[in-house]
């Protein structure tokens, strides 16, 4: 039988029984659905999650007070409440003397109420130098960045976020030039960032307030140590040459001999995307993982569905086998059945996953999280088809070849 | 064509063995109309599955054109029952979903070397030889007992067979289309289409140039119908 037929006479077999078809296929349609949707979805979180580390400047290195346990990543020490002063300003400068190291940007924060008026915000507040804003990419919109100058002067100024500026003063009114108070400090506005949306850790950065470190260690925090060093790698150097002599340096400044006991952690933008990389990828396969239970359940729905109809056509089965049928056009007949309906579910699954992960983009992008990216990843429509495929074949060989076993006389004989 | 000797089929369950053919031998010559007859259960429809190739027998031998069923493998097997073979059952077995044309056409679906213009063809002409041309495109659910048997006889005649299988093939039929569908048989043997028709009745066995009786799976008596062959006038009488 040509396979044509055998199609022709599957498509027929389908059509006659719709309802029962379409309940058949629901379950590779769920299964199929929820693989493309968690695919995508994930496939969006990772682009989002790595868009955002990698706008903090490709050639950046974080240098962490802290050291890690054996070289594996541990989390900074002062998120686990722990305060290490290991960074100070004479590493800053140790640094700074490094040739292949562009620029090296010391930061402190904390979090304050920032006020204008009656209006008010909870913000995190950062101390750094002028060069913060061309090393982690933050460009102001409005107004200008302070300069090394203000830093050195302990001057009173502020680069304020996006979202920050909005909430004190309003569509109206041009912060620049305004003052605001910042724990119990007046800071004059001096620039509005342009909108950046959450970084990394989950910091709104439009909510930021940044201020000369001088002023930020002496007059707010009254401490001499710094909670972050970034150093901009130079771009004749390989980043991973940059990272050793940033080790290097450190660990004379601190008269460190065993690298093991390393009072700081560096970690580059590359080392931090790999983590992250892997991490979500994990959580991707995992989810897609736990969805395709349902393709499992959906298949053996297709089995017993497929084993139903061979009962009920016994008859059928034993007059094409008198009239020539051997038992393979029986089997490639009942198993092109099973998998059409795999592969109709499959299609169908598709569509219904494109249309929801379209409308959790539309939600993401435009209600969440900017920056959020569509993504329809081909990887999970062929693993979809050709898995839904393989469900039809696996769980279609079993009632076809129970079918094409049936003797031709007893076929005929089945009441 | 047919050559039958000694031939046995016993049928094992548990411990029992059913005889129902206990060594029978005839031969059949092409364009013969051949009758088996004999009351319920005395391996007449045995006989007929046998020789139909849709079943192996036990003990014996059987040669179809010369070749014995014990050389030929299953797919042989259906092969020649696709290629020579048509069948016609009490029961239709009709795909009552399927139309007239689809049901006539499923042995070409299994011939070699038919092409979709030929098949097209050969069922528009085995459907107009039944006289049901106008029925061509009806589902075969919802046509009359003889509509569907004539359906059946086109199904089996659609591949140019040269020998046709007929069994109790009135026996759901009223006399009206009783009388229709072995005028049909009748007219298809005097094409030069063998037949072979297994039935209980005297009456429709008589339509047949010979008549094997069969009894507790033994030929009780084989011979020709000596009188004129009846015709298909003569069934309502």
């Amino acid at each position: 039988m040509r396979v044509k037929d055998s199609f022709n006479s599957a498509l027929d077999s389908l059509h006659h029984g719709r309802m029962r078809s379409a309940l058949t296929m629901l379950g590779i349609v769920i299964g199929i659905a929820s693989v493309i949707i968690l695919m995508s979805i994930g496939q969006s979180a990772q682009d989002y999650i790595l868009g955002q580390v990698q706008g903090i400047g490709s050639n950046l290195i974080f240098i962490i007070p802290g050291g890690t346990e054996n070289g594996r990543f541990q989390s900074p020490a002062q998120s686990q409440g722990i305060l290490i002063t290991s960074l100070v300003q004479n590493d800053v400068d140790a640094l700074s003397r490094e040739p292949s190291i562009d620029a090296v940007v010391p930061l402190v924060g904390g979090q304050a109420d920032a006020i204008y008026g009656d209006n008010d915000l909870t913000v995190t507040y950062q101390g750094t130098t002028a060069n913060f804003f061309p090393v982690r990419n933050f460009t102001v919109a409005n107004g200008q960045p302070f300069t090394a100058t203000d830093v050195a002067a302990y001057n009173h100024v502020v680069v304020i976020g996006s979202d920050l500026a909005t909430t004190l003063f309003g569509a109206n009114i041009n912060p620049v030039g305004k003052d605001i108070r910042l724990k119990n400090t007046t800071f004059r506005v001096v620039g509005v960032l342009a909108p950046k949306g959450t970084g990394p850790g989950g910091v709104n950065q439009d909510d930021l307030a940044i201020v000369p470190i001088t002023v930020a260690q002496s007059q707010m925090l009254g401490i001499n140590y710094f909670n972050y060093i970034f150093a901009s790698a130079n771009p004749a150097y390989d980043i991973s040459f940059v990272k050793s002599r940033i080790q290097s340096v450190l660990e004379q400044n601190h008269g460190i001999t065993n690298s093991n006991k390393d009072d700081f952690t560096i970690e580059t933008q590359q080392d931090i995307l790999s983590l992250l990389g892997n991490i979500t990828s994990v959580l991707t396969l995992f989810l897609a993982a736990i969805a395709s239970i349902s393709l499992v359940v959906g298949g053996i729905g297709i089995m017993n569905i497929m084993l139903v109809s061979v009962i009920e056509r016994t008859r059928e089965i034993g007059l094409r086998k008198a009239v020539g049928a051997t038992d393979r056009d029986i089997l490639q007949q009942f198993l092109i059945e099973s998998v059409m309906l795999t592969f109709l579910g499959g299609i169908i699954g598709i569509a219904i996953g494109a249309v929801v992960v379209t409308l959790a983009w539309l939600v993401l992008s435009h209600v969440i999280a900017t920056g959020w990216t569509f993504a329809f990843p081909l990887s999970a429509v062929l693993i979809a088809v050709f898995v839904s495929a393989g469900c039809g074949i696996l769980f279609g060989i079993y009632p076809a070849r129970q079918a094409a076993k049936k003797s031709p006389i007893e076929a005929l004989r089945y009441e | 064509m047919i050559d039958v000797k000694d031939l046995k089929k016993d049928y094992f369950d548990e411990d029992n063995v059913t005889s129902a053919l206990r060594g029978v031998s005839f031969s059949i010559e092409q364009g013969d109309f051949v009758s088996i007859i004999g009351p319920s259960g005395s391996g007449k429809s045995t006989l007929l599955q046998i020789l139909s190739f849709l079943d192996r027998p036990t003990g014996g031998r059987y040669a179809f054109f010369g070749k014995s069923i014990d050389d030929m493998s299953d797919q042989e097997l259906a092969h020649v029952r696709n290629k020579d073979m048509g069948f016609v059952f009490q029961s239709f077995n009709l795909l009552s979903r399927l139309s007239v044309y689809e049901n006539v056409e499923i042995p070409l679906l299994y011939a070699e070397g038919v092409s979709v213009a030929d098949r097209k063809k050969l069922v528009e002409d085995a459907v107009h030889s039944v006289d049901l041309d106008e029925k061509l495109r009806s589902e075969a659910g919802r046509l009359s007992g003889g509509q569907k048997q004539r359906v059946a006889i086109a199904r089996a005649l659609v591949n140019k067979p040269n020998v046709i299988f007929a069994d109790e093939p009135t026996g759901n039929l009223d006399s009206k289309s009783g009388a229709q569908v072995m005028g049909i048989l009748d007219d298809l043997n005097k094409k030069g289409h063998t037949i072979i028709l297994v039935t209980h009745e005297t009456y429709t066995a008589e339509f047949a140039d010979r008549i094997i009786r069969i009894r507790d799976g033994s030929i009780e008596n084989d011979e020709p119908v000596h009188k004129p062959r009846r015709s298909k006038d003569e069934f309502f009488k």
